[in-house]
């Protein structure tokens, strides 16, 4: 599903999106389609699959920790894409890869958004690369018609902040706290005028990411936002749950609790 | 050619591939850094810290004795004489006054053997700015001595836990806290590596090197030497010492590289063993998989241990301005010996690997003259010396 669609049938219902962010092959690659089909009966809207990657700058210490144990398994962007293929006629909301530009740098553009097309990938975000260094990532993945994401963050100056409103497709991820992924008090008050000062420049949603882990976050920052990003919550969550016999009901549940 | 460009690029080389938080930040420092550049009365106390405080110019050293050994003419670029032990001061003196110029209350740094830190250390305390050096728990046991040394100076260090726990994993933490900080914290890169403009102004910080090194070259037999040695991590020794020699083609780079364990091991060597990456901030030569995860390096030298190197150097590779060697710990330990003997000089084992070279070299350039990169003393190193010569 394109991004677009989706955020328009969230108006049509009068809901933000919620969006959760969780890493391929973590616990286990075996857990992945699990997992992604648990999130999406909890009612998420769109999902992040990350790609890990061995040396994730902008990560906090419970996503390290979930790449590192990903990459202990060995995994590949094939070995990935091969595992979504196999769910791919159960997927019924967008699907985001989000991961750093090394690994799909080596593993070639071209090749790299041909494959995400073919399997339903709808939207791309490296954090690592900036926008202008994105010339070529940005043609490529207009070409195959999926959306590159970028970030707008508490110290993007306003002249940034209209060149990337431009060429960010889908969303904008606007990143709530200078600093990186992980659990925190947010100022509700500061990433409120920000979203104000977005939102006068583009029409594009704005999706507010970092640091949300509680229910009473998602509903504020839904409250001024076009949707809501939650990470290294539900990663904090697969990892102290994963081993019970109930954990994909346990997960399913705690999402739909996250978003109500 | 101006290199590197204004986006940032050595030829295919460099850039910026940081997360958006950080893109403020380099501009900030890029701005301040152009202005400092030009300002006299910077220029005045870098120089007079650089003379009275940290001990340049350095001396080139004709090693009499190792020349006459391996028959060739070496002098010794002694970076190794400087405060604080290595070269890494002239670049931290450097940047810790850009830091009190914008103003910014805390610094922090990364460090592999040490000497980064510790120069760090030293400069921050000199100038009156809180200090937080980000060290790897394996590399704390390894260089205890510098651990101490940035302790006694008023520094904070804080162990870094996850993976190799060696510099790779300094560097992102350190990365990782300026994220979260980028309002009052000035992030001291010591090498020349990481998103522009660092690897820049590093590489600024680092030429006087060179620069002595040519004039004295020059007084000393009226001609510019054949080549010019260093070991290179992240490389900034070694760019500080090539880079003024850049438009003389005739006299040739050696970049030598920590092969590690040797054959098929662990190494550090980038350049000869890894292949074009994006990685901590930069497009470079970087130590990877396949599947664009990067490797974990290895080498005896902590200064070395470091699987990317600075775009400046793959340039370098590339347009085939420079070579680049890889030596093995245990060749590494040949060199910190033969030039302790033949010169009374202990080495650090990061130049020690460049001092084995000159060996390899001999064979293929018999009375050449050779400028070796001195570039830090070997007190910090005797534990591990003493570990392996068990």
């Amino acid at each position: 599903m394109k991004i677009e669609t989706k955020f328009n049938q969230l108006k049509e219902e009068d809901r933000k999106a919620f969006i959760t962010y969780f890493p391929f092959g973590f616990p286990k690659i075996a857990y992945t389609n699990d997992i992604f089909l648990a999130l999406q009966k909890g009612g998420v809207d769109i999902i992040e699959l990350g790609f890990p990657f061995s040396d994730p700058l902008a990560d906090g210490p419970i996503i390290q920790k979930a790449s590192a144990c990903a990459l202990e398994q060995k995994i590949t962007i094939d070995i990935f894409f091969d595992t979504i293929k196999k769910i791919k006629k159960d997927i019924n909301i967008p699907i985001v890869i989000m991961s750093y530009y090394n690994p799909i740098y080596r593993y070639k553009l071209a090749k790299f958004f041909k494959k995400a097309k073919v399997n339903k990938i709808s939207g791309t975000i490296l954090v690592d690369l900036p926008f202008e260094e994105s010339s070529q990532y940005i043609n490529q993945a207009r070409k195959q018609g999926i959306d590159p994401i970028f970030f707008i963050t508490p110290t993007t100056s306003a002249k940034r902040a209209k060149k990337i409103a431009k060429n960010s497709k889908g969303f904008i991820y606007y990143v709530s706290i200078a600093g990186i992924t992980g659990p925190k008090a947010l100022s509700y008050s500061d990433i409120s005028s920000h979203i104000k000062d977005i939102k006068k420049i583009t029409n594009t949603p704005v999706c507010v990411g970092f640091g949300i882990h509680n229910h009473k976050q998602v509903r504020r920052i839904s409250f001024f936002s076009d949707g809501v990003i939650v990470g290294s919550e539900i990663v904090k969550f697969i990892d102290k749950n994963y081993k019970q016999i109930n954990f994909l009901q346990k997960l399913e549940n705690h999402v739909r609790r996250l978003r109500s | 050619m101006l290199l590197p460009n204004k986006k940032g690029y050595f030829g295919e080389f460099g850039g910026k591939f940081i997360p958006e938080t950080l893109f403020f930040c380099l501009k900030e420092l890029d701005d301040a850094y152009r202005q400092i550049k030009k300002d006299k009365k910077f220029k005045k106390e870098f120089k007079l810290l650089l003379s009275h405080y940290a001990g340049r110019p350095t001396p080139l050293y004709y090693a009499r004795s190792l020349s006459d050994h391996l028959g060739l003419k070496v002098y010794i670029k002694r970076e190794d004489l400087l405060h604080s032990g290595a070269h890494k001061i002239n670049n931290a003196l450097g940047q810790a006054l850009l830091a009190k110029f914008m103003g910014k209350k805390r610094i922090i740094a990364e460090t592999g053997a040490g000497q980064h830190g510790v120069a760090t250390a030293t400069a921050a305390t000199l100038l009156g700015i809180k200090c937080e050096v980000y060290m790897g728990r394996e590399d704390m046991e390894r260089q205890k001595a510098n651990l101490f040394r940035m302790k006694i100076l008023g520094a904070k260090v804080n162990p870094v836990t996850i993976g190799t726990k060696t510099l790779k994993e300094a560097c992102s933490q350190a990365f990782r806290d300026w994220v979260a900080n980028v309002s009052d914290t000035y992030y001291l890169l010591g090498s020349v590596v990481g998103p522009h403009p660092y690897p820049k102004i590093v590489r600024d910080f680092q030429t006087i090197i060179g620069k002595e090194a040519k004039r004295q070259i020059l007084s000393a037999q009226g001609k510019l030497p054949d080549y010019l040695v260093a070991c290179v991590g992240g490389g900034s020794n070694a760019i500080g010492l090539f880079h003024p020699f850049y438009k003389y083609s005739k006299v040739k780079f050696i970049g030598v590289e920590a092969a590690g364990f040797g054959q098929g091991g662990l190494s550090a060597a980038s350049l000869v063993k890894g292949s074009p990456g994006v990685f901590q901030g930069s497009k470079s030569y970087v130590l990877q998989e396949k599947n664009g995860q990067i490797k974990n390096a290895h080498s005896i030298a902590p200064g070395l241990d470091y699987p990317g190197v600075g775009p400046e150097h793959s340039f370098y590779k590339a347009i085939q301005r420079a070579e680049y060697e890889a030596v093995s710990d245990k060749q590494a330990l040949e060199g910190f010996n033969m030039l302790s003997r033949f010169e009374g000089i202990i080495p650090a084992l990061e130049p020690a690997h460049a001092v084995y070279y000159l060996k390899k070299l001999a064979k293929s350039a018999k009375g050449k003259t050779v400028i070796l990169c001195l570039s830090g003393r070997g007190d910090k190193d005797l534990d591990i010396v003493r570990k392996y010569s068990k």
